[in-house]
């Protein structure tokens, strides 16, 4: 069957597959190995009914052929169980905390990550049959995640260990993502403001070109960690010799080389694609330019600049999600940001702590993504978004 | 207008134009043309200093351009090319106006100069004006590369292979425009071009280039008739006759024939037919018919059943054509003589296959 939707299919099966394992995780304390208990054990067969059918359905109208209606519906059941397994989480956790002492942890088992993972990999399957449908569209990416936040705000999820993991470092988070978001966007934007000279500069230099895109090239390749160490010692060296330079902040550990090696990283995509958006305007378009008399300048800002932007963007974006991820193992090296939470949760092997950092860099991305993506789309002038329009 | 005084480029050890002096008069449209890699696109660059000159000078209007400040020099000159290069993120009319924006023009000026150039180039600027280049095909996107050369009004025109990239079809109607266009604002026109038909059509001077050096510039017809030397001998083509033939209108060569009305007596068909073989039918509006072959008199009761009709608009020839049309047209249909009309099918007089070739044997002398 040419028309089924196999990754629509692949989601609902891993659901399907997701009820036989642990459903939620109960704990004796933070610590403390835990008991897992099934889906039925949890929320009654009432309960895994309802989760079981609805995957079912996910299931039987992914193999409906890519119509947009079944697309439409796939999504909206998705979404559904996305809530539904929360609402029911957390309503079992505060069940089971009134019975038990409060010491007791309950942390969300591998089967609810799985039917989590199973549902957004329907969505985005059934998103992508709705080109044309905005408002559809718009239902099935935000449904899920709008449920989320609202039994977050209210409360609903309180009882869960990563909720609990929370609610005793909310400071310390809000601080941590402050960190995340100034170290990330403050490199990136350090990033671009180098990147972009210099990929202007290496398109009207051919020596300057093949020496930058080397190097470049070359910290790319290196892991994140290694490029983080290596800083370290000139750093710390550079702080030792002027220790003016230490009322600054400059260190060998913290912020310094985090921002440094974050900034070598976003040169690659910004340089790249500052260097690609320059060249590959139609050389005619200059020349006629130049031939009705602009000057090099009024070229530049009438007619560069507003058919590159969008590439540089593009440029900017991939720098900026790369940025998201870098600055998590930044933490390692004293610089701080969620990472911070998932270094924690190693050493002290609790793996909710670990979570409370993932998740909140995950969303980070998808969100600096979008909001990027967006940027360049309204960068794109109109008469380069596509043909006949 | 245009004055180049022994011009020369080098680029390194190459010389890529060599000692080139050439004058443009005003209104007159000046043809480069030569094999590629001849100069001729370097010489029309240098002279709006897209490409500097190694030695030697370049006057506009007079002035010597090195002393003009290059983006004021070009924004007085008019500038197209084949690729046409229209930007791609700015709409038709957003296009024509950079120039204009370049020098300050009041918008409701703008917005005026937008339409009257799209008319100009038969394209409806209601239709057009928001349209973006992508959404134009070959033949318009060219036609608004030329109205945006011409978007200042500037005196002078230069063109390097503006109907280059375009169907024959398309080229053939574009040249015809420009013709009608050039006969309305008289402009002053370089242009290059590796087409020598397109050059005997559009051009009332040829300069023809051969690696760098300028090797002959005269009217076509001087060209064709009598060429410089062996290399324009052979670059201009054993078929150099008929190519000349293209550029002379038939108007000099229109002799009365006789013609009879449709409803004319067998007296008078031989008063008018004398010892010729035919004569040209019309009716008494004067529009041509068919005609009378003499053979077939002697039997005939009337005009109406002894008339040739035959495919008129086929074997007619309108009175601004060419030479050359008149000759295809006469060894088409096997005639020694075709009718001329003039464009509301009225009988002028004809053209023979002898005066044909008096004119070539003129033209060889």
């Amino acid at each position: 069957m040419v028309t089924r939707d196999s990754v629509a299919t692949a989601g609902s099966a891993i659901g399907l597959v997701s009820l036989l394992f642990g459903w939620l995780t109960l704990k004796p304390n933070r610590l403390a190995a835990g008991t897992s208990l099934n889906l039925w054990e949890t929320t009654g067969w009432g309960g895994t009914a309802i989760i079981f059918s609805l995957w079912l359905i996910c299931f039987v109208l992914s193999l409906r052929g890519k119509e947009r209606r079944p697309a439409a519906a796939l999504s909206i059941t998705a979404n559904l169980i996305i809530i539904i397994i929360l609402i029911l989480a957390g309503l079992i956790a505060s069940q089971l905390r009134q019975e038990e002492t409060s010491l007791i942890r309950i942390s969300l088992g591998s089967g609810i990550w799985l039917s989590l993972a199973g549902a957004y990999m329907v969505i985005f399957a059934a998103r992508q049959r709705l080109p044309n449908w905005p408002v559809w569209r718009n239902l099935a990416s935000w449904t899920g995640l709008a449920g989320i936040g609202v039994l977050l705000i209210t409360g609903w999820l309180n009882d869960l260990s990563i909720l609990q993991e929370f609610a005793g470092r909310q400071e310390r988070f809000v601080q941590e993502l402050g960190q995340h978001i100034i170290l990330f966007s403050g490199s990136v934007t350090a990033g671009a403001l180098l990147g972009i000279p210099l990929g202007i500069w290496a398109v009207r230099s051919k020596r300057v070109a093949s020496p930058v895109f080397f190097i470049t090239s070359i910290t790319q390749t290196m892991p994140s960690l290694a490029l983080f160490g290596l800083l370290i010692a000139p750093l710390s060296a550079l702080s030792f010799a002027f220790p003016v330079l230490r009322e600054f902040g400059i260190r060998g550990v913290g912020a310094t080389p985090a921002i440094i090696a974050i900034i070598i990283y976003s040169l690659l995509p910004i340089v790249r694609n500052t260097f690609v958006s320059l060249t590959q305007i139609d050389p005619a378009v200059t020349d006629a330019g130049l031939g009705m008399g602009m000057s090099r300048f009024q070229l530049f800002r009438r007619v560069q600049v507003p058919l590159a932007a969008p590439l540089v963007l593009e440029g900017v974006r991939t720098a900026s999600v790369q940025a998201v991820g870098n600055t998590a193992v930044a933490a390692l090296i004293g610089a701080g940001g969620l990472g911070w939470f998932i270094f924690q949760g190693l050493g002290q092997a609790a793996a909710d702590l670990i979570i409370l950092g993932a998740i909140p860099i995950i969303t980070l991305a998808l969100v600096v993504d979008t909001l990027m993506r967006n940027i360049v789309r309204l960068s794109t002038p109109k008469g380069l978004a596509g043909g006949n329009q | 207008m245009i004055r180049l005084q022994r011009v020369t480029k080098r680029y390194g050890d190459t010389i890529a134009v060599n000692e080139l002096s050439l004058e443009v008069n005003q209104g007159e449209v000046c043809i480069l043309i030569g094999p590629s890699g001849c100069g001729k696109t370097t010489t029309l660059r240098m002279i709006n200093r897209l490409i500097e000159v190694t030695s030697g000078h370049i006057f506009v209007n007079g002035q010597e351009t090195s002393q003009i400040k290059p983006e004021k020099l070009r924004q007085s000159i008019g500038y197209a090319i084949q690729s046409v290069g229209l930007f791609p993120h700015l709409t038709v009319a957003a296009n024509i106006a950079v120039v204009p924006e370049l020098l300050h023009w009041e918008k409701d000026r703008i917005t005026r100069r937008i339409e009257e150039l799209l008319a100009l180039v038969n394209l409806n600027p209601r239709e057009y004006a928001g349209k973006y280049p992508s959404q134009l095909s070959g033949g318009e996107a060219q036609r608004i590369g030329v109205a945006r050369a011409l978007a200042a009004n500037p005196p002078i025109l230069l063109m390097d292979e503006p109907f280059g990239a375009v169907d024959p079809l398309t080229r053939q109607k574009l040249q015809s425009q420009f013709i009608s266009i050039q006969q309305k604002l008289k402009k002053t026109i370089i242009l290059v071009t590796h087409d020598l038909n397109e050059a005997i059509r559009l051009a009332d001077r040829i300069a023809i280039m051969e690696s760098g050096k300028l090797v002959q510039y005269d009217t076509p017809q001087v060209i064709l008739s009598r060429p410089a030397n062996k290399f324009v001998h052979d670059f201009v083509g054993t078929d150099r006759a008929l190519k000349r033939l293209s550029s002379i209108s038939i108007e000099g060569f229109v002799k009365p024939a006789p013609s009879v009305m449709i409803d004319a007596s067998n007296r008078e068909i031989a008063s008018v037919i004398g010892y010729r073989r035919y004569a040209w039918v019309v009716d008494k509006n004067g529009k041509l018919l068919g005609w009378l072959d003499r053979t077939n008199l002697n039997e005939a009761t009337s005009v109406r059943e002894t008339m040739v009709q035959g495919d008129i608009e086929e074997i007619a020839i309108p009175n601004n054509a060419t030479l050359h049309e008149a000759l295809a047209r006469m060894l088409g249909q096997g005639f020694k003589s075709i009718p001329v009309v003039d464009e509301k099918g009225k009988f002028i007089g004809e053209v023979t296959l002898s005066d044909v070739e008096a004119a070539t044997a003129e033209m060889e002398s």
